[in-house]
């Protein structure tokens, strides 16, 4: 019984942090938001600069998309796995999910890098400021997560799968969802919209 | 709690997998689709946008159905009441913020557009040109010392720009034209110039024009601007 209430407890604790999270990654949303307007509204301002059908490859955003897309599964798999408290399997999937956010990370910057090695910065055009202020602060909350997520593991490899650890990757599970939602939409709006 | 007895693990973990599971090959499907539709150009521009712009909101539903498990259980109501009042936000900020801008763009009268190009020298919008002047061109300066102004008369190109040059101890209007029947010039009707500083205009207009300070007519030139 008493052990019964002490879950109860800390259940409550539970809830109140991933809503407290929840609100955060609400917020973050709302930024997202205004960079998509950004984008939006500015993306034919080349200044007669490239547009983006001239710069953008399709196939390496498609690539990019899988990627994060199979992180996302894989993290989901490793949230599982750290419910039932199988270290070596949460290991295990959080270690995908990491290397493919890491080779996602490496794809964007490999894009970013041809496209100032053509001459074209974000001081070029209206159109390419708003790119890479959308595009840009994804990747960072994307290189925000790995460090986060390398930490983490780094401490259930030290300590174990403990509640407070379980509710630490669930935090980030949801963070990580999250920033594959939101690629989604700059997928279907920066790459694909730019060929429509 | 380490690892739960197998009995006592929660009912839904395998549908937790399958959750995953089938949530990750109907992402993939709903990625597939738009990338085939745009890559073979299998609709019309409109359409094609509306179409994929909904697949990205399908995509996102799917995640959130089966990756955030939002709506799902009894419990986390509340988030899903602050999604939806941030989601509502997003469409007030976002969609108001297209809506405006495409309407100043379509509606703002031709007059007003062709003005305002002169004025802010924009010389290109939507990567057509505005016929404005761009680049680097001669400066010419008149500089107005002790009420007299030298030189007198400036011969100029299109485009060149022409600086107004006040070295005496009180401000002057330049006007375009001959007083009092003022004219504008190059969308400015009247240049204010403070004691000691100088303003300056792009001569966009052909032909020859005179200027003079509106609160001293006798200060006055002309130019001619040639192709």
């Amino acid at each position: 019984m008493v052990a019964h209430k002490q879950m109860d407890h800390e259940e409550a604790a539970n809830d109140r942090v991933m809503f407290g999270f929840w609100v955060y990654l609400m917020t973050d949303l709302l930024m997202f938001a205004v960079l998509f307007a950004v984008y939006a509204v500015l993306k034919d301002s080349t200044a007669g600069g490239p547009a983006g059908r001239d710069l953008f490859r399709l196939p390496l955003a498609l690539q990019e998309t899988l990627l994060l897309l199979t992180s996302s599964f894989t993290c989901g798999l490793g949230m599982i796995a750290a419910r039932q408290g199988n270290k070596r399997q949460v290991l295990g999937w959080f270690g995908a999910t990491f290397i493919l956010g890491l080779a996602f990370l490496s794809l964007e910057l490999i894009e970013f890098a041809e496209i100032i090695h053509e001459g074209y910065t974000w001081q070029t055009s209206a159109f390419l400021s708003a790119f890479f202020s959308l595009v840009g602060t994804h990747g960072l909350h994307i290189t925000f997560g790995l460090l986060w997520m390398a930490i983490t593991l780094w401490f259930v490899v030290k300590r174990g799968l403990t509640n407070n650890m379980v509710r630490k990757l669930a935090l980030l599970s949801l963070f990580w969802h999250f920033l594959d939602i939101v690629w989604i939409f700059i997928f279907t709006i920066v790459y694909l919209g730019a060929f429509v | 709690m380490s690892k739960l007895p197998e009995h006592n693990m929660p009912k839904g973990d395998h549908g937790a997998t399958r959750s995953y599971v089938v949530g990750f090959i109907l992402s993939l499907i709903f990625t597939a689709i738009p990338y085939y539709l745009v890559v073979n150009k299998a609709l019309s521009s409109s359409v094609l946008l509306i179409v994929i712009l909904a697949i990205a909101v399908i995509q996102m539903l799917i995640q959130i159905f089966f990756f955030l498990h939002l709506g799902r259980g009894p419990k986390p109501l509340y988030n899903i009441f602050f999604f939806a009042g941030t989601v509502a936000t997003i469409l007030v900020v976002v969609g108001g913020s297209v809506f405006i801008m495409n309407n100043l763009h379509h509606m703002v009268p031709a007059e007003a557009a062709k003005k305002l190009i002169e004025k802010e020298g924009i010389y290109q919008i939507n990567g057509e040109k505005t016929g404005a002047c761009q680049g680097v061109h001669s400066n010419h300066k008149v500089t107005i010392k002790n009420d007299i102004v030298t030189p007198v008369y400036i011969e100029a190109r299109l485009c060149d720009t022409l600086t107004f040059i006040n070295e005496d101890e009180k401000s002057r209007e330049m006007t375009f034209g001959s007083h009092p029947r003022h004219a504008s010039y190059g969308g400015e009707s009247e240049l204010a110039v403070r004691k000691g500083r100088s303003k300056t205009v792009t001569l966009n207009e052909l032909g020859t024009h005179q200027f003079h300070d509106h609160l001293d007519p006798g200060v006055a030139g002309s130019f001619t601007v040639i192709e």
